[in-house]
């Protein structure tokens, strides 16, 4: 569905964003995964026609990006990292409004509201939403005219954790209908949850690509952590793996047969984006 | 078929942020003042009437409405829409050629104007040339001052030669002006109304062009990117 090869992409006349290579098949969501001003938005960018000044290839949907004529946005959907809503329109006015630019058949408007719990605001202009209202309009309002790829900007930040497992509950059914999604976020719980693959971006560069599952267990349970008691208070401590030997509590705690409990713990997406790019994620 | 759906949201639009209700004030406001006033002035007020307001607001609304769009991210949305520019263009142009030629209607009727067909030709095509400088000058201005003060230098020229040449002063080269084509079509003072007609196709043709330009490369540089 989307087949991107060595692209490179500058505002400005330094070096930014280079040799960024990657597919996406049908069906997947790949998520792009890096701090503030990493350029993953810039990337989504090129890749739905915002900015063509790039080299190298970004081919969606069979297209070359730089190419593309209006016909090839009536199977995109976008989601941006701002609201894009007129203010003096109701909800349900601005979903008109913007299906209306599609010749496509529409998904049921009402549904839509609905499932992301603007059913009974549907009715009220945009200037009287709180902003993650608007985040959860302009989310359904990507989704609007039933598109087969999605590019989705920080679709879960700032909002709630209900609305948030809502949201991503939406974006697990769109892949099961057989969506292309592009999710890109600073979450990595997000990311670990929703993403079949992730790139880890720092600095225009992708660093690392793989399964958030792989990532994982490629570094292993590198910790372990134990408890115990100690003067009748129950202690927690832990340690590398590869280090146990030189962690004196434990050795001592094991022959005197006085530990509690013990377990491996695996390291968290962000662990890993801190150990592969040196870089913390927020 | 696009273009008709576009066009009939953006009038939506626009009645919902409040301009139709501006124009009616307006319109009230001239036909009473019309009504007020000695029968004999009443033709040549009109015709001012119908120029300075139905005509010539589209620019400033033009104005207010893409400087609307702007702060509030919609042509992002449009810009990874299948709407093409022209239809974007077109519809801007004709959802407030459409009020501004009712409105001069009303204006013209209840001056007993005797031209009506005219009238709404010329109300309708000088509605388009303004609106199409609205639309260039909004596209390029940043903000709402900005685009205030780059509008002078048009309305200068849309609006002193008209008014000079209806006060007396005639040059007959003065026609190939988009105002002054326009008034006399208004006025009804023309022996050959084709050539006025012709003038003002030629400038829409013009400043069409010009608006497709400069549309483009807004829309291209939304991203960010200055190529
Ligand atoms: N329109 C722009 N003009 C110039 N520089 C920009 C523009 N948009 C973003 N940048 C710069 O490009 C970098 C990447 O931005 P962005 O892609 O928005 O990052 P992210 O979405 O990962 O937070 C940042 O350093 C940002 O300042
Ligand atoms: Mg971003």
């Amino acid at each position: 569905m989307i087949n991107v090869k060595n692209l490179a992409f500058s505002y400005t006349k330094a070096p930014f964003m280079e040799d960024i290579n990657f597919n996406v098949p049908k069906g997947e969501i790949f998520g792009f995964l890096g701090p503030s001003g990493a350029g993953k938005s810039t990337l989504q960018k090129i890749l739905t026609g915002l900015i063509l000044g790039y080299r190298g290839n970004a081919i969606v949907n069979g297209i070359e990006v730089k190419n593309r004529d209006n016909s090839f946005y009536e199977n995109i959907g976008v989601d941006f990292e701002f609201p894009s809503l007129y203010e003096k329109l109701t909800a349900r006015q601005n979903l008109k409004f913007f299906g209306s630019l599609y010749s496509k058949q529409l998904s049921d408007i009402d549904s839509l509201l609905n499932a992301v719990g603007l059913d009974r605001d549907a009715d009220k202009k945009i200037s009287e939403y709180s902003k993650g209202m608007k985040s959860r309009l302009n989310f359904i309002k990507a989704l609007l005219h039933n598109p087969d790829i999605l590019f989705l900007d920080e679709p879960t930040s700032g909002l709630d954790p209900a609305n948030a497992r809502t949201m991503k509950d939406m974006i697990l059914t769109e892949k099961t209908k057989g969506k292309t999604i592009i999710l890109t976020t600073h979450n990595m719980q997000d990311a670990t949850e929703l993403c079949d693959r992730v790139a880890f971006i720092v600095d225009g560069k992708i660093k690392v690509m793989d399964s958030p599952h792989s990532l994982i267990m490629l570094k292993g349970a590198n910790k372990i952590e134990y408890s115990y008691i100690e003067n009748g208070i129950k202690k927690k401590s832990n340690c590398l793996i590869a280090e146990t030997v030189k962690d004196k509590t434990l050795n001592l705690l094991i022959a005197s047969g006085n530990l509690r409990s013990i377990h491996s713990c695996e390291p968290t997406l962000n662990d890993i984006f801190i150990e592969v790019t040196g870089r913390k994620l927020e | 078929m696009k273009t008709l759906r576009l066009t009939s949201a953006d009038i939506k639009i626009q009645y919902k942020y409040g301009f139709y209700l501006l124009y009616s004030f307006f319109t009230l406001f001239y036909v009473f003042i019309l009504n007020i006033m000695p029968a004999s002035w009443q033709k040549t007020t009109a015709v001012i009437m119908i120029y300075s307001d139905p005509a010539a607001m589209g620019l400033f609304f033009m104005g207010a409405i893409v400087l609307l769009e702007k702060s509030q991210m919609i042509l992002n949305s449009l810009a990874v829409s299948p709407i093409k520019i022209s239809q974007y263009i077109n519809a801007k142009v004709l959802s407030l050629g459409l009020i501004g030629t009712i409105v001069g209607v009303i204006i013209a009727l209840s001056a007993q104007s005797n031209n009506i067909i005219t009238v709404i030709i010329a109300v309708f095509l000088s509605s388009v040339v303004f609106s199409l400088i609205g639309l260039i000058v909004a596209f390029k201005a940043s903000s709402l001052n900005q685009f205030v003060i780059a509008t002078v230098p048009f309305e200068l020229i849309l609006t002193a030669p008209p008014v000079i040449t209806l006060f007396g002063y005639d040059n007959p080269w003065l026609i190939l002006l988009p105002g002054v084509a326009a008034i006399k079509l208004l006025s009804g003072s023309y022996t050959n109304p084709f050539l006025l007609i012709l003038i003002q196709l030629f400038w829409i043709t013009v400043s069409y062009f010009i608006c497709i330009k400069v549309v483009k490369k807004t829309f291209r540089q939304l991203g960010g990117c200055k190529v």
